[in-house]
Order: structure tokens, then C-alpha cells, then sequence
């Protein structure tokens, strides 16, 4: 009866399947576009073909991309390849030929697609069902994705480098979920690359010769165009791409120690006791929470949307996102409580408080709720918020003896005698008002950059380049603060990791204020000395 | 449950008694013992024997009636046992937004706007008291909705005039007169067969909730309630459906709708026969190994 019973259900869904085939309406959309939505001066900075002879963004022309950004970005650098000629196994369309000869070639490869779902897209019956829905949507049979269908340009009669814009011609939902990210803005997947070139200092660091010392800035920025970032090439399992994993490459280190606070968390600790228990076969949406997974997973808490709904993508939640733009809910001292300074290009103020924030907030308390009790999980989450309220105010009153410092004219050497902001020719050029808001362009336009840009988020260049004498030692100090400890207490204390919402947390960034309030001390000092021992 | 007893049967010849005997087994297992369910078995018993389709229809829809009294007046009574009891989740003014409810999904009902799932009357309709009273009584399975049965009867109905008065609805319009359940069919393998058929092509029921009645059809994550919740279509093979697991409970689904959700009556689509056999098929579904869990 059992056997009966599921030879009715597979044979139901061979019925329907044939049902969709023999439907197949000619849906018409708009193809899969990254860039949806951009304006013109963007897409021709980031989406235009250059190669490797231009950058890209807003100082394209300050810069040439590292090698690998043809991998990395490849709508905007992938160069076709010179010493092999594939052209005539395009034309004659020999599928055949690409397997044969890759078997040889690089036979990792064609194992790890041997082995995807992609080789046998109706071996299961939950791949069958998602192959069939493909099938309705592209209005084609799919026995087989292979490596013709991702990588042959059949225009161009060229090899390509699939974006995700080729990914999103079958798997629409997915790319449409993806794109979403746009709405909540950086930090995100979607505008990683856009994030990695559009600061100064990237073009700048290029311009002294420390191009390819950003190396892994671009590695890191490359899940903007490319899809196997989570689910790897060429095997693009959906299991793998669920397991925390799948996520670590990236996110870890002193900037967003996520990995390194979830795996020491008791969630993480649990996950790796008892991984061989979890279901990773299972979509997140059918996870049955305790059963499946008895802690979550990165996918499991930051790819649910709300209300028992999951999306392709895990930036929709964000309250405090990075954990570096200051709240609306502080007073500040230092000129913190002036930002963003009337800049338009980085995030306002986020205000904890404010509707969609609280919102956000009880969608989290609906994933904490499937384990914990509403109360236990919101009392956490509220000591997140004060951790970070008491962080930021920490951070704030760092910000005020350095700039008091500067204010009083103890920075040594001063903004006169130190190289300006980075690339502040390249800013006055390419940028205006539009961008900057009047006063900050203004400035850049009238100084030439030379004066200093402390703190959040203009301010973090000196943890990616040195100049001549800028940033000084105390800036520095004050941007491992904000930009390393606080950072890394936020993740700590978010990921439920006690150590390093301390350790690594809340004491650095204590050891740090020690350092700014003694070289701040220092600096009067021989300030003060200078001016009796060598009068003007 | 269900198949294991067919399949026990001389020649897969589906018995009446049977099904009573195991549908039985299961509610005993999820309400516990409450007089509501006393009161159900008693219409299993009736529906058994089938004396008269008369009897029947009497049995099922008034059976609370003449046991309990329900005010039609907010009493004080009712107003303390919904602050108590009730207003943690489905909030002070019944809007649903109770302080428990932010993170609570399903999302607790709001009453506001007199739109109720679990009716004996047809699609659109308000609920009748006895309608609320039993869902009070029973709770909604897969839901924090718990069985009440441990407030006295007194104080289970003594809310219902307070729920009623969350909503304009109740004081402009009176209830449809409850559906006639009327004699059931034989569940029969034709019956069944004919049932299939229905679930999966006439009416396409797995495009929500799948061909195996595990809410993963390709349209189920897209679902929406009137009140703009994500309504994905719960597992129902666990056979803990939420407006009660009787074969009559399942009936009355299919031929009422539920109010305020995209799952509508099927009263117009279908014969009276035809949604019996749909229960039947849809009540095949249940796989017994995953109620133990």
C-alpha cells in the first residue's frame, strides 16, 4: 500500500509536469539586469565592458583593475581568452566536445558538475518539481544544464564568465530576491563591488603602487556579479550554500568577526556536535526548527523575512547593521552629532526606534521564538541595543579628544604638512555637490583636501592606506575603536558570543581610549613645550 | 492510521466503522478528554449507526446549543476572562496585537473584522456562537490556539459576546443559517479515486499544498492572508488540521471556506459527494509515523 501510494504521487507529478509542459505560456518579462534601476553614469562605470584597461566607478580612470577582476566583476572586465580559439565548438554547438575535452583538461570540474544538480535536474522529486517550474518559465526542455548553457555566448561566439544575469534567466525567483537587497541599501551583496571601488583611498592605494595589495579587498567584493560565492562552482548545491560555511570565507576578521562569533556561540558549538543531524537537504522555508536544525544557521536567522517567510537573500533584517553609523538616539559631543555632515552618499543616522526598525526587530523576535521564549529572546536583543548605545557613546567621546586635539592645533604634523585626504584631486573632479553636499564639496574644492576626516565613514581610510604622516598614530587608534573593537563586541553580542563581545570588544576598545587619552596628553605636552622652548 | 486500516481490510475495501475507529483514535490522542469531544464521539456514534439523515444534520451543527447557554450580553465575566485569558495574544481591542503576538506566527486572529475560519455557516458569513464556542473549546491545532476546556463552560462562553463586540460586523449582520452536513458517503476506493482526482486535477489543491498535502506546492510560500500575513498552507499529513480532524470537520471546510484566507469554499465547485470523497483523499494523506513526533 506504502509502494502504491508513493508510485501514485510520483505518477501524479509526472502527470503534472507534463500538464505545465503542455501549458508553457509565453510569459514575457524584462530579462534578469543587476543594474536594474541604476543610473546611466553608474551602469557606465560599473556594468560597460572595459577589460582590464580601466577601473571601474566613479574614478575609473585613477586606476586599472587587478588581473583577477575579470573573474571577480566580469560584466564590467572579463577579457575573452587568447591561446585557445573556442569559437567553432560554439558555432557547431558540440556540447559534446566542452565535456570530452574538459574531462582531461580539468577533471575536478566536470566531476563536481558530474555530481550537481545541474547534470540530473529530475533525479529527485523536489528537483524534478523546480526543474519543471524552469521548464514552464523558460519555455524549454531541461534534461541537462551543462556547460554550454553557462558559458557559451552563442552571440559572440565567445567563452564567458556566467553572471548572475545568466543564472537569473532560469532561477528568476532567486535573482528577483537577490536584487531586493538594493532596498535596504549597503552594506549588501548586490553593491559589494560598487562599495569596494567607489571609496578614494582604493584608486589611491593603485596610484602609490599598492594595487594588488588590495588583493583581497576584490575577492571579498566579488559576490555582486557572481553566484557561487555561497553554493561553489561547478557542483552549486543548495545543501552546501545552507551550511554556515558556506558564509565564512567572507565574513570573518577584525572588521565583522561573524564566523569567528557564531562558530564559538553555543548555537555554533551545537551546529558542529550534531552537523551530521541537521537536514541541509531541506529548503530553509520547510526547516523544521529543533528537528531539523537545533541551533540556527547564518541562512536560518538572516534569510527569514518575516511572518514564517524566507528570501533569497540575508539583508533584510538589518537594524544596526555594520555597526559603524552612529543612532539617531545619542547625543553626541564630538561632531558626531552633526553627521553625515550633509553627505549624501553615506547612510543617515539610524534611528532604533523608528517604525521599521521595531518591525524589523519583531521579525527577529519570530525566528528567536521558534526556540526561545519571546521574553528571553527580547531581553537579549535589548541588551544588543544597549551594548551598542553604551559602544557608540564610548566611541563618541574618543572622537572628541581627538578632534578637540586637532580644534587646539596639536596634530603633528598638521593637515599643512601631511599629504590631504586620498585623492582628493580625483574627488573635486569626478564628485560635486551632488554627491558630497555643498559645504563638504566645497571644502574639498577650496582646501584641496588638506585638513582631517575623523571617524564614521569617511574617516576610516587610515586602516587601508598610509600616506605621508596621514593618518597620524591617534587617528589610527581611534579607528581600531569604531572600526575593529566596537565592531567586533557588536558581532560578539549579536552572535551571542560572550568572549568576543568582550575580549575582543568592549576591552580593546578600552585599551584604545587608554592609548588616545595618553598620545593625546603627549601631543599637549610637547605642544606646549615647543611653544616656550622654540617661541615663534 | 487511516491507510494501515484499510490496507488490513479483506480486499482494500474501505470500512466505515473502521475509519471511525482509527478518526477516533486520532482525536483522543490531540483534545484530551473534554466534554465537547464526548459530544463529537456521540455524533461518530450517530453517524455509525445513520439512523436518518434528520438525525444526523441535528446532531452536528446544534450539539453545543442545547448543552451550554451563550450570553448574548459583554458580562463581567466575559470581560475578566478575555483580559486574562485571551488579550496576551489577540490584544486588548481584539486587533490581534496582543504583547506576545509580535513574534507568535501563525499571527493571533484579529476579531475586527469578523472574519473567522472555522464556521459551520457558508463562505462570507459571520460564525455562529456556537461556532466560536467551539473553536474556544477545541483550540486550533498547529497554533498556540490551546483548548480552553480548562475554563469552566461559564467563562468559555461568556467571552463570545466580548469577541463579537471587537467587530461592527456582528451588530449590522446575522450568521447564514448553517450548512446541512447531510448523510456521508461512503468511503469507498472509487470514492477515494474520485477524491484524487479532484485534489489533483480539477481543483489543483497540491498547487498550494502539494501533491503529498505537505504545504510545499509551487504556490505555497506566496500566500497571503486578508490581513497581509504570509499564510504558507501548514503540513497537514501530520493530520492535526486546525479546524478539527473529524471527516465532518474536514466536510465542513471544503464547504464553508475559510474567511479572511485564499483557501475558499468549494460549496459551488463541487457535489456534495465530491467534497466527501475530497475528505476522504485529503484524510489518506495523513501519514501516521509523523503525528508521533
Amino acid at each position: 500500500m506504502k509502494k502504491f501510494g508513493i508510485g501514485l504521487c510520483l505518477s501524479a507529478m509526472l502527470f503534472t509536469s507534463v500538464a505545465w509542459a503542455a501549458e508553457l505560456p509565453p510569459k514575457k518579462e524584462t530579462p534578469p539586469d543587476l543594474y536594474e534601476g541604476t543610473p546611466d553614469w553608474y551602469r557606465a562605470t560599473y556594468k560597460d565592458n572595459v577589460g582590464l584597461r580601466e577601473g571601474s566607478g566613479p574614478f575609473k580612470d585613477y586606476f586599472k583593475p587587478q588581473m583577477l577582476d575579470m573573474y571577480w566583476q566580469p560584466n564590467r572586465h572579463y577579457e575573452p581568452m587568447k591561446n585557445l580559439d573556442h569559437s567553432i565548438f560554439i558555432e557547431k554547438e558540440r556540447r559534446d566536445l566542452c565535456i570530452t575535452c574538459h574531462e582531461e583538461a580539468t577533471p575536478g570540474v566536470v566531476r563536481d558538475w558530474r555530481g550537481s544538480g545541474h547534470k540530473n535536474p529530475k533525479s529527485t522529486p523536489y528537483l524534478s518539481a523546480r526543474t519543471s517550474e524552469i521548464e514552464k518559465r523558460t519555455n524549454r526542455i531541461l534534461n541537462e544544464v551543462d556547460c554550454f548553457d553557462c558559458h557559451a555566448d552563442t552571440k559572440k561566439k565567445q567563452i564567458r564568465m556566467p553572471t548572475g544575469e545568466v543564472c537569473g534567466e532560469c532561477h528568476r525567483p532567486q535573482f528577483d530576491d537577490f536584487l531586493r537587497e538594493r532596498e535596504m541599501g549597503r552594506p549588501n551583496h548586490i553593491q559589494s563591488w560598487e562599495a569596494n571601488t567607489i571609496v578614494p583611498w582604493y584608486a589611491e592605494a593603485a596610484r602609490r603602487g599598492y594595487l594588488y595589495g588590495q588583493h583581497g579587498c576584490d575577492l571579498c567584493h566579488s559576490g555582486a556579479e557572481k553566484c557561487d560565492v555561497c553554493h561553489t562552482r561547478h557542483k552549486f548545491s543548495a545543501a552546501e550554500g545552507r551550511q554556515p560555511e558556506a558564509c565564512i570565507t567572507c565574513h570573518m576578521g577584525p572588521d565583522h568577526p561573524d564566523a569567528e562569533s557564531y562558530g564559538e556561540s553555543k548555537h555554533g558549538v551545537i551546529y558542529h556536535k550534531e552537523e551530521e543531524h541537521f537536514d541541509f537537504n531541506r529548503p530553509l522555508s520547510e526547516v523544521r526548527p529543533g528537528k531539523d536544525y537545533r541551533t540556527p544557521t547564518c541562512q536560518f536567522c538572516h534569510m527569514y523575512e518575516k511572518h514564517g517567510r524566507f528570501i533569497h537573500n540575508p539583508v533584510m533584517k538589518g537594524i544596526w547593521r555594520m555597526g559603524t553609523i552612529p543612532p539617531k538616539n545619542l547625543e553626541y559631543t564630538s561632531s558626531l552629532k552633526d553627521y553625515p555632515y550633509g553627505i549624501k552618499i553615506i547612510g543617515d543616522k539610524i534611528d532604533i526606534y523608528s517604525e521599521e526598525n521595531i518591525a524589523k526587530r519583531s521579525y527577529w523576535l519570530e525566528v528567536c521564538a521558534k526556540c526561545h521564549s519571546d521574553r528571553f529572546a527580547d531581553t537579549y536583543l535589548k541588551s544588543l541595543d544597549e551594548f551598542m548605545f553604551q559602544a557608540h557613546t564610548l566611541a563618541d567621546r574618543a572622537q572628541k579628544i581627538v578632534e578637540d586635539l586637532i580644534a587646539d592645533g596639536y596634530l603633528y604634523p598638521s593637515a599643512a604638512d601631511r599629504d590631504p585626504y586620498p585623492l582628493s584631486d580625483g574627488i573635486e573632479k569626478q564628485l560635486s555637490p551632488a554627491f558630497l553636499g555643498e559645504p563638504i564639496y566645497n571644502a574639498f574644492k577650496t582646501l584641496k583636501g588638506k585638513f582631517p576626516v575623523v571617524g564614521p565613514i569617511l574617516g576610516v581610510y587610515g586602516m587601508f592606506i598610509q600616506q605621508q604622516d596621514n593618518p597620524s598614530n591617534i587617528e589610527n587608534m581611534y579607528n581600531r575603536l569604531w572600526f575593529w573593537y566596537k565592531l567586533q563586541g557588536y558581532k560578539g553580542t549579536a552572535h551571542v558570543q560572550q568572549d568576543v563581545s568582550w575580549w575582543w570588544g568592549q576591552a580593546p576598545m578600552m585599551m584604545e581610549f587608554t592609548k588616545i587619552q595618553s598620545e593625546a596628553a603627549r601631543l599637549r605636552r610637547e605642544g606646549r613645550i615647543e611653544k616656550v622652548a622654540l617661541p615663534k | 492510521m487511516f491507510i494501515h486500516r484499510i490496507s488490513n481490510e479483506k480486499d482494500a475495501c474501505v470500512d466505515e466503522d473502521n475509519v471511525f475507529e482509527s478518526l477516533q483514535w486520532q482525536s483522543e490522542r490531540r483534545i484530551g478528554d473534554m466534554k465537547p469531544k464526548v459530544l463529537l464521539n456521540r455524533v461518530s456514534f450517530w453517524c455509525v449507526t445513520a439512523v436518518t439523515s434528520a438525525a444526523l444534520m441535528q446532531s452536528i451543527a446544534p450539539v453545543t446549543a442545547h448543552e451550554v447557554k451563550i450570553p448574548t450580553e459583554v458580562t463581567d465575566l466575559g470581560k475578566d476572562t478575555y483580559k486574562k485569558y485571551c488579550s496576551p495574544c489577540h490584544g486588548e481591542e481584539g486587533k490581534g496585537d496582543g504583547p506576545v503576538a509580535r513574534s507568535m506566527l501563525p499571527k493571533p486572529r484579529d476579531f475586527t473584522r469578523g472574519a473567522y475560519k472555522f464556521r459551520t455557516t457558508p463562505s462570507g458569513s459571520l460564525p455562529t456562537d456556537e461556532d466560536i464556542y467551539r473553536t474556544i473549546s477545541f483550540g486550533v491545532p498547529n497554533s498556540t490556539m490551546i483548548p480552553w476546556d480548562i475554563l469552566t463552560e461559564e467563562q468559555r462562553v461568556s467571552v463570545i459576546p466580548v469577541l463579537k463586540s471587537f467587530s461592527e460586523a456582528f451588530e449590522v449582520r446575522k450568521p447564514d443559517s448553517p450548512v446541512e452536513v447531510g448523510l456521508r458517503v461512503r468511503p469507498t476506493e472509487k470514492c477515494l479515486a474520485e477524491g484524487k482526482k479532484i485534489y489533483e486535477e480539477k481543483l489543483e489543491c497540491w498547487k498550494c499544498h502539494g501533491i503529498e498535502g505537505r504545504g510545499d506546492g509551487p504556490s505555497a510560500a506566496e500566500q497571503e492572508d486578508d490581513f497581509g500575513f504570509p499564510i504558507k498552507p501548514f503540513d497537514f499529513t501530520t493530520g492535526k488540521f486546525k479546524g478539527g480532524n473529524s471527516p465532518q470537520d474536514v466536510y465542513l471546510r471544503f464547504t464553508t471556506g475559510l474567511n479572511g484566507t485564499p483557501m475558499p469554499s468549494f460549496a459551488k465547485e463541487l457535489t456534495d459527494e465530491e467534497r466527501w470523497c475530497l475528505t476522504y483523499y485529503v484524510m489518506s494523506l495523513i501519514k501516521p509515523e509523523e503525528t508521533k513526533k
